[in-house]
């Protein structure tokens, strides 16, 4: 009859330290692309032709600014690092992608109107309020299960999301945050807006992987949503496909003001 | 298409071929549909004679949009003829359920959505609409509808309970909320970049579904694979088969309540996932197939045994301690009983189907990728219950231990990827056995020379439909435990 | 008070005659009401030293004069009980209508007239006429309200079941009357002993018990109750409950002094018995009218299981506990008799707010907010919830009980330890069964079509959940009403012994204590705190959204707890006793994996019906199957026996 307690006592501590020092745990994966426009060949479309969601565009400018760039369509699937002729795109380890403003995951020559204003939206108390408790409420509004296996990785006991103070639970009435995941299919938009509806003030919104921020590689079916935003109003914007755990706890205190955004703009500082 | 017998018949045909099909001990696999150039509809049904024949395709024209119903024969065909019946718009004739599946009620398409005359990109107009339910007559029964959105971080799907405090009833999954259209996503895309929505269907099996999906456009233009990419999707299916079994057992300590068990399956799996990123750069397998072969070579393979022999251990010895609990096999014997009758009827397929004595795993029946040199070692149980179901995948997961080990040791040369480029109008099918069970790709190339009809049949769409039949007359109790050890997933069955 | 005697003495049996009277029903309630309005106005002013009404003529020729005389115990037990029949008549709320209302006030007026007989008459013959007076009149007012045969062989059963206590008691009162050479109770005191006392104990258990539902008597209970009102079941519970009950305590105590201790457990294993019985079967019923009869039963149970203990600790000469439990069997009781009579009242209400007497989810809370609390305060003194009597009386029992080690003999700690814990069982079934009437029968959202309000202002019953909250609060003074019965049977007052100023005791402070009379002082202060937050907060704007079921609306009416579902897992548990019978019929289309149609029924089993009653029933059968072979229908035959009776005689007058 084995002793489960003591097996785990005896296991020892398996908790990484991050984001206080030691390991992400995520040192081979790569994340989005880098991209760095000044090589680009002049003329040259490769990576606009071979972007399924749509996320490098052509904007028609010339040289540097001809190719623009959505990090909130990018599914990281690498087919445009791939068809490059020009290494401008290359393969990086940046998944920190968490930011407040959905125009700092565009490349500053996509125009959109509205100035160049920093965005970092203040709320005055968050960090004291919620900032070693907070409550999640999940809502998988079709997603590919990949970005709910990320965000069930996070209990395990490498990342123990409860170290941080922040849990899931399961009534919307418990939460402070709802976490979004998928394009927002036709069946779950009622579903979505009533989980938002039913949760009380103060609560803000975490769109989490692409298809949530965006859409992503799914966008624009006869099914299918695009995006969040679409539904509900959304405070943080986290791309990835999926985001992985430690891009997910970035998010979550970028969200509680105890991380730094790391992208402005489309670029990585 | 290779490896596939290719039959046509008329619509009176059908109910014939499929008792002939019974009588030879053959199974039903899938149906689907598509629409010709010319406009018109066709049926094709995927049957398997027996074990090491090839599969049947039965192409099969409707008359003025009706085809009789094979669902008396084959109860398995129900869902797939409710499918073609709310995409296509198709009527089956003498269907025991022809309520919507994909669709949900109040969803009111002008024109079904696959046909080509659909407008591309146009929203479903929907209104929710009162389900049709089975008409249940008791005025003490209570009726729990739980979902969609669930406790804890889980997919989104209804379940609705007729229960008693304690018995349940009646019980009836409702999925399709995720429903995201992606075979339609498919149409008019490149083969080879086709690949990225495959892996995008389902994501903890994104490797799977890639795979299908390759094996399905190669068999389209009948291109040869290397040696070397051949035996490295091998490795990688391995390595997904692994990750995805240490989650399942790390579910299922936490639906006996055992918590030290939950966490150290899912520490397991972090490990597991770890080794698919160093191996690949994506804890998920992503971003490495194409249709021909490899995008790029597998990384790190040269410490990867090493890597892999302490996660090796810690995994037996956890499952040892997992088995010797006896709370946890008492909680899963003799729960969530299917019987094989069930279990061939409804298409059972996977671990599900072979706990319950149905002796099929097409990695040996119909081996793909480096299986063929490789035949795989297909365990089998009787009794179909969760603790069977268990036992099956716990002798899988350390068959792939040994599986993975034999392919590093033999590492063979030879190029990433051959050149694929399918014509216009071909069209192929792709499987793999995956982690939970068979997955059925066919692809049919569009008269541009971009991809027209892709159909996806996840093993999660035929367990989800054999799932109910043993929760019926079971406790609430058990129904956690059940559901966990079925191990199904909501993406790949609602696409 | 002899004017109030008098009014009293002329209205019921004038009641009687005018609801028989084809347009007397005004009149007949009117003199129904005065007649109990005065009997109550009597009771109260005669306490604590009891009254003596008079005799009237003797019943059976060359007798003596019937001599009515209330005792202390009589008149507080009748006093609980003809509130309640005040509220029941005054609710007209009653099944009958039209003509038939009237002869509903007859019959009430009859169990009335019956009750008064049984508590007051101090001669054998006259309590049998009382007795069966006061069947007939509980058998009238179900009759009135059932149309239907079914229905009707539900009273015939009750009246069955009754009849074989009356032929019990006349036993009992038989041998007691020839014993000590009288039908009058001043002989019958000590009168039997020994073997004679066991057996006229007997007796009396099975003749009352009948009426209490003692087992397995209780079977009548639920099909009786449920062929009536709620109006019909306050006056059977209450009234009449109460004059069985004191029948049998006067009877086992007064009567039969000096039997085996054997015959004291018998008794409180009966009791016992049968307040876990009735307590589980309770449990499982969803009609407002079958469990409050359950209920009525357990408590009558409960306080049978006070009178054996009584017997036990008397015969062990502990005097003082054995008035203890006296005490709490009365204090039981009087609680009793108003929350059931407020509860049954309710359950008239919720008929005529939805149509049936089902325990559904009628939404009454919403509807009626103050009259809902004022059904929680009757249902929480019927599971034993401080403040109520309930719970002072339960409390009083188990200090009894258990101060049972006390006693020397081991057999006797045994059985009041045992009682005790079968009392525990029943106090833990009763609160889930309260828990599941409270919460089925007011709670839950109105029906669409349901009324504003249901009929007119509720009045009856929270005036009998005040009366409820003032015995509790208030119990340390009504206790002096109980000095004198008890002194004289016991030589110790209630006053002496169970209170110590505003602190009930059992017996001295210094065990435990309970002071219902300080804790309504207490909870309403403590009660302030919350109350002052709520006030704050509700001032702060709150935002309505609907119910969360998981994302989509659902209707809720299916989704309820239903009767069935609420007492479901504590069927299994007790399935033994149950033996419960679950059918559910699929309907298949093609093939059995589509399911059409799903029918479900369920049935609980009874004990005593398929054990008792029907082997009873078919031995009578096979005997009168027997005997039938006389009604052969030959003249000859017939012949033959007169002949062989003539011998018979010959032979006799002859010998």
């Amino acid at each position: 009859m084995p002793l489960w307690t003591l097996f785990g006592l005896r296991a020892g501590r398996a908790t990484t330290r991050w984001p206080d020092g030691g390991d992400d745990g995520q040192s081979d994966v790569v994340g989005m692309p880098r991209f760095q426009p000044e090589r680009c060949l002049s003329g040259c479309r490769e990576c606009v032709d071979a972007c399924l969601p749509g996320a490098i565009t052509a904007t028609g400018g010339e040289g540097e600014a001809s190719i623009a760039l959505d990090y909130g369509r990018c599914i990281a699937c690498r087919m445009c690092i791939d068809s490059c002729p020009a290494s401008a795109l290359t393969a990086s380890g940046d998944w920190a992608f968490g930011v407040r403003d959905r125009r700092d995951l565009r490349t500053a020559n996509i125009g959109d109107g509205g100035g160049d204003e920093p965005a970092e939206r203040l709320r005055a108390g968050i960090r004291r309020a919620f900032g070693r408790s907070l409550h999640i409420r999940h809502v998988d509004a079709g997603s590919c299960n990949g970005c709910e296996s990320e965000l069930q990785a996070l209990n395990n006991p490498f990342y123990n999301l409860h170290r941080l103070g922040i849990f899931f639970t399961a009534s919307p009435r418990h939460a402070d945050v709802l976490l979004v995941t998928g394009t927002v299919t036709y069946a779950m938009r009622d579903a979505l807006r009533a989980t938002y509806e039913a949760m009380p003030e103060p609560r803000w919104v975490l769109a989490s992987g692409s298809c949530a921020v965006s859409g992503g590689a799914t966008a624009g079916t006869y099914a299918s949503g695009r995006g969040a935003d679409e539904v509900v109003p959304v405070d943080v914007y986290l791309p990835g496909c999926p985001p992985n755990p430690a891009a997910l706890m970035h998010a979550l205190l970028l969200l509680v003001e105890r991380a730094e955004q790391r992208v402005h703009r489309g670029r990585v500082s | 298409m290779n490896g596939v017998t290719r039959r046509v018949l008329d619509p009176a045909g059908l109910g014939p071929a499929c008792d002939a099909l019974h009588e030879q001990h053959g199974r039903m696999q899938m149906a689907y549909a598509l629409e010709r150039d010319d406009g018109g509809l066709e049926v094709r049904y995927l049957a398997a004679p027996g074990s090491g024949q090839a599969f049947e395709l039965w192409c099969c024209r409707p008359a003025d949009g009706r085809l009789p119903t094979l669902t008396d024969r084959a109860p398995l065909l129900g869902w797939y003829e409710r499918e073609m019946q709310d995409l296509f718009g198709l009527e089956f004739g003498g269907h025991p359920e022809p309520h919507r599946l994909v669709l949900h009620e109040g969803a009111d398409p002008s024109v079904p959505p696959l046909r080509r005359a659909a407008p591309p990109g146009e929203a479903l107009p929907f209104v929710r609409a009162p389900w049709t339910e089975p008409d249940i007559d008791g005025e003490d029964v209570q009726r729990l509808p739980f979902g969609p959105v669930r406790a804890d971080v889980a997919e989104s799907a209804q379940f609705v309970f007729y229960y008693l405090g304690e018995g349940i009833l009646h019980y009836y999954p409702r999925l399709f909320f995720k429903h995201r259209g992606l075979e339609k996503r498919f149409e008019g895309t490149r083969p080879e970049l086709g690949v990225v929505l495959a892996e995008r269907v389902s994501g903890v099996g994104s490797l799977g579904h890639a795979l299908a999906y390759c094996q399905a456009v190669e068999d389209a233009c009948g291109c040869r694979v290397p040696e070397y990419a051949q035996w490295a999707r091998t490795l990688l299916q391995e390595l997904e088969r692994i990750y995805n079994h240490l989650h399942y057992f790390a579910i299922l300590a936490d639906a006996t309540t055992l918590k030290v068990g939950n966490a150290q399956g899912r520490l397991l799996e972090e490990d597991a996932k770890k080794i698919n990123a160093r191996v690949t750069g994506s804890r998920f397998l992503r971003n490495m197939l194409i249709p021909g072969g490899l995008r790029r070579a597998l990384s790190g393979l040269d410490g990867l045994e090493d890597a892999l022999d302490p996660l090796r251990r810690a995994v037996e010895r956890y499952l040892a301690k997992l088995n010797a609990t006896p709370s946890y096999r008492d909680r899963l014997i003799g729960t969530g009983v299917l019987t094989r009758r069930t279990a061939f009827d409804q298409g059972a397929t996977g671990p599900v189907e072979r706990a319950s004595g149905l002796d099929r795993d097409l990695r040996r029946d119909h081996p793909y990728a480096a299986y063929e040199s490789l035949p795989p070692e297909v365990t089998l149980a009787e009794t179909g219950d969760a603790d069977a179901r268990a036992a099956i995948r716990r002798r899988e997961l350390l068959a792939s231990f040994t599986f993975v080990s034999r392919l590093l040791r033999a590492v063979p040369g030879g190029s990433l990827r051959a050149e694929c480029r399918p014509e216009a109008g071909s069209g192929g099918l792709g499987w793999t056995e995956g982690p939970r069970g068979a997955l059925y790709y066919a692809v049919h190339i569009g008269p541009d020379g971009q991809l027209g009809r892709v159909k996806i049949k996840s093993p999660s769409f035929s367990n989800w439909r054999v799932f109910p039949f043993t929760v019926h007359g079971t406790d609430m109790m058990d129904y956690a435990i059940n559901e966990a050890s079925f191990g199904l997933t909501i993406a790949g069955c609602d696409r | 008070m002899s004017v109030l005697v008098l009014v009293t003495a002329c209205c019921l049996p004038a009641a009687f005659a005018a609801g028989l009277v084809a347009g007397g029903r005004p009149v007949a309630r009117a003199l129904l009401l005065a007649g109990l309005a005065a009997s109550v106005l009597v009771a109260v002013l005669s306490l604590p030293s009891g009254i003596d009404l008079g005799t009237t003529p003797a019943l059976l020729p060359g007798g003596a004069p019937v001599a009515w005389r209330l005792a202390p115990a009589a008149l507080w037990l009748y006093l609980f009980g003809a509130i309640g029949a005040l509220a029941a008549t005054a609710s007209r709320s009653a099944l009958a209508s039209g003509r038939r209302e009237g002869l509903w006030y007859s019959g009430v007026a009859l169990s009335l007239v019956g009750a008064v007989g049984t508590f007051a008459v101090q001669d054998g013959v006259a309590l049998l006429v009382s007795w069966e007076i006061m069947s007939l009149g509980g058998a009238f007012m179900l009759l009135c309200e059932t149309p239907d045969r079914d229905r009707g062989m539900n009273v015939l059963f009750m009246l069955g079941l009754l009849e074989f206590g009356s032929v019990a008691l006349m036993g009992a009162v038989l041998w007691l009357g020839l014993a000590s050479g009288g039908p009058a109770f001043a002989g019958f005191h000590g009168a039997v002993g020994g073997g004679s006392g066991v057996a006229v104990g007997l007796l009396l258990l099975l003749g009352f018990g009948a009426k209490l539902g003692l087992l397995p008597f209780y079977e009548w209970f639920p099909g009786a109750y449920e062929s009536g009102s709620g109006a019909t079941g306050a006056v059977l519970s209450g009234v009449v409950l109460n004059a069985a009950f004191f029948g049998l305590a006067r009877g086992l105590v007064d009567w039969t002094t000096g039997q085996t201790p054997g015959f004291a457990y018998l008794v409180l294993a009966v009791a016992v018995g049968t307040s876990i019985l009735t307590a589980l079967y309770a449990f499982q019923q969803d009609d407002w009218r079958g469990l409050l009869a359950f209920s009525s039963a357990e408590n009558g149970g409960i306080a049978v299981t006070l009178i054996g203990a009584v017997l036990v600790l008397r015969d062990a000469g502990l005097s003082q506990l054995a008035a203890l439990a006296w005490g709490a069997a009365l204090i039981h009781l009087a609680g009793h008799a108003l929350a059931k009579s407020g509860l049954f009242l309710t359950s008239d209400r919720i008929r005529r707010a939805t149509g049936s007497y089902g325990l559904t989810s009628p939404g009454i809370a919403r509807l009626a907010p103050w009259a809902g609390a004022a059904v929680v305060i009757a249902g929480m003194s019927l599971a034993a919830v401080p403040p109520t009597p309930g719970f002072i009386s339960e409390w009083f029992g188990f200090q009894t009980l258990f101060n049972g080690f006390n006693l020397d003999s081991l057999s006797g700690r045994i059985a009041l330890a045992l009682s005790g814990a079968g009392l525990a069982l029943t106090a833990a079934i009763a609160l889930a069964t309260f828990v599941k009437v409270l919460g089925l029968g007011l709670l839950g959202r109105p029906a669409e079509n349901a009324p504003g309000q249901t009929g007119r202002r509720w009045i009856a019953v929270p005036l009998l959940a005040g009366a409820v909250l003032v015995l509790a609060i208030g119990m340390p003074c009504w206790l002096a009403a109980l000095d004198t019965g008890m002194s004289a049977r016991f030589g110790h007052g209630a006053s002496e012994l169970m209170r110590a100023g505003w602190l009930l005791v059992p017996l001295t402070p210094h065990f435990a204590f309970i002071s219902p009379t300080k804790l309504a002082i207490a909870i309403p202060l403590y009660a302030l705190v919350p109350v002052i937050v709520v006030l704050a907060v509700t001032r702060m704007r709150a935002r309505r959204v609907p119910v969360w079921y998981g994302g989509l609306q659902e209707r809720p009416g299916p989704s309820a707890t239903t009767s069935l579902t609420f007492s479901n897992a504590l069927r299994r548990y007790y399935s033994f006793v149950y033996r419960p019978r679950e059918t559910t019929e699929r309907e298949h289309d093609t093939a059995d994996y589509f399911l059409h149609r799903l029918t479900f029924s369920y049935e609980d089993a009874p004990i005593f019906g398929p054990w008792l009653f029907s082997p009873v029933v078919r031995t009578v059968h096979w005997l009168s199957r027997g005997f039938r072979a006389l009604q052969s229908g030959y003249l000859n035959f017939y012949l033959a026996l007169i002949g062989a009776a003539l011998m018979i005689v010959l032979v006799f007058t002859l010998a």
